[in-house]
């Protein structure tokens, strides 16, 4: 009896704390174009860099993640035709979002249930 | 068009550079603030280079350069001119003043009292000049540079916040680090040439990068991003006076400016945020109250904080 009690207590206690675990599992970061790629790294560098603050620019970000010894100078291409496309008003340019999709994985992908990634 | 801009901005900090040390960063900001068609106010204590790099400037850049020293007993007439008679002709006829240059440089601008600081003010924000109803266009570019020295209290007049913010930037001159001054030394043991800058520019081509800087593109986002800043500047509980609409105004042209020396047609957040010190410290006030409070830091740190909460588009 009492130990039925027990066990039904850690059921009660545990099953909350395994779920919010799951829920928050971090996930690899995965793209299909290049604005959703920097859209995931945008939410990887959040949750890798808390202190960070809210203004950060690409280009702060860029900095930051060199000085911490992540190499970027594989993204630094990608990065100028995202600029371009988000302030410069083009179209999506095609490039190759491989280093960026890394550089957020490097950084330990994101939390599940942060939304979605493309704008 | 990007490329050259950058390569003339490379021109013009190294032909500077051939009589003034260590100060690549001011030479930046008055290129930037001379194709954003602007002025600028130059702060810093007597001797470190303030008239040399102006002077140096317009030179590299081909352009006109006059100087007046402000002091106290100095006319509006000594300025920007007036009419004086002609015996000849026996009639008045409008005799120009400095003012009409291509570069002016107003040398301890806070020496002079308000009357004739504000005889500045249609040159400035009209590029022209108007004398009992004769109106006179000023040429093509026309960009004040004034200097203050900020240690002076005794017979200055500072610069009321309506005549700052017609100043599109403040560049302060710090005084040089060890290394720096060790090169300055070493410059000065022969004697520094003015000669010796060369004109890299000449007027079309200015014209045209003034031009081109107009062209480049400002997106809705980063206008709305200028907004939420300006908005932020103005709701600081530390700040009384946050910037004007023509700060936000002024900052968006030199961050074009910046963008196009930088090889691009389009702001960055980077571009607002890189220049937004240098456009908007000076249009700050600090709240009196606070700061003795202890609660206030300077316009410089407020700002910075600002820029460090609100969010720009990524």
């Amino acid at each position: 009896m009492v130990l039925g009690a027990l066990l039904a207590l850690n059921i009660a206690l545990y099953i909350p704390l395994v779920l919010a675990a799951l829920r928050r599992r971090r996930h690899r970061v995965a793209a299909s174009n290049l604005a959703d790629a920097f859209s995931g790294l945008e939410l990887a560098l959040k949750e890798a860099v808390p202190d960070l603050p809210a203004g950060f620019t690409w280009e702060e970000a860029v900095a930051r993640l060199r000085s911490s010894g992540v190499r970027t100078e594989g993204m630094e291409g990608a990065l100028r035709g995202y600029e371009e496309y988000r302030y410069g008003g083009v179209p999506l340019p095609d490039l190759d979002f491989r280093e960026v999709v890394k550089v957020a994985n490097a950084l330990g992908g994101i939390t599940s249930g942060r939304g979605t990634l493309g704008r | 068009m990007e490329p050259l801009a950058a390569e003339i901005r490379d021109k013009v900090v190294d032909e500077v550079g051939k009589v003034v040390v260590g100060r690549e960063k001011e030479i930046d900001l008055l290129l930037v603030c001379l194709l954003a068609r602007g002025h600028v106010l130059l702060e810093g204590v007597p001797g470190v280079s303030k008239t040399l790099v102006a002077n140096a400037f317009s030179k590299c850049l081909g352009l006109q350069f006059k100087r007046v020293q402000f002091t106290p007993d100095i006319l509006p007439l000594d300025i920007i001119g007036g009419f004086v008679f002609n015996l000849k002709d026996r009639e008045f006829e409008f005799r120009k003043g400095p003012v009409f240059t291509n570069i002016l440089l107003a040398d301890e601008i806070n020496r002079a009292p308000p009357k004739v600081q504000s005889a500045l003010l249609e040159s400035m924000q009209e590029l022209q000049v108007t004398v009992e109803g004769h109106t006179e266009k000023l040429p093509f570019p026309f960009m004040v540079i004034a200097t203050q020295n900020p240690l002076e209290f005794e017979g200055v007049y500072p610069l009321p916040e309506g005549q700052l913010d017609r100043f599109m930037v403040k560049v302060t001159f710090k005084y040089p680090t060890r290394d720096v001054e060790s090169s300055i030394l070493k410059r000065n043991l022969s004697r520094v040439d003015l000669n010796d800058v060369k004109t890299v520019l000449t007027l079309g081509e200015l014209e045209a990068l003034v031009k081109e800087v107009e062209r480049v593109n400002v997106s809705d986002e980063v206008l709305a991003y200028l907004a939420r800043v300006a908005e932020a500047t103005r709701t600081e509980g530390s700040l009384v006076l946050g910037a004007s609409p023509r700060a936000m105004v002024q900052l968006v042209h030199c961050a074009r400016a910046k963008a196009l020396l930088g090889g691009r047609k389009y702001v960055t957040p980077d571009d607002i945020k890189s220049i937004a010190s240098d456009v908007l410290t000076h249009r700050l006030t600090i709240d009196r109250a606070a700061a003795l409070k202890g609660v206030s830091r300077n316009p410089e740190a407020i700002l910075t904080g600002i820029l460090d909460r609100v969010e720009p588009p990524r």
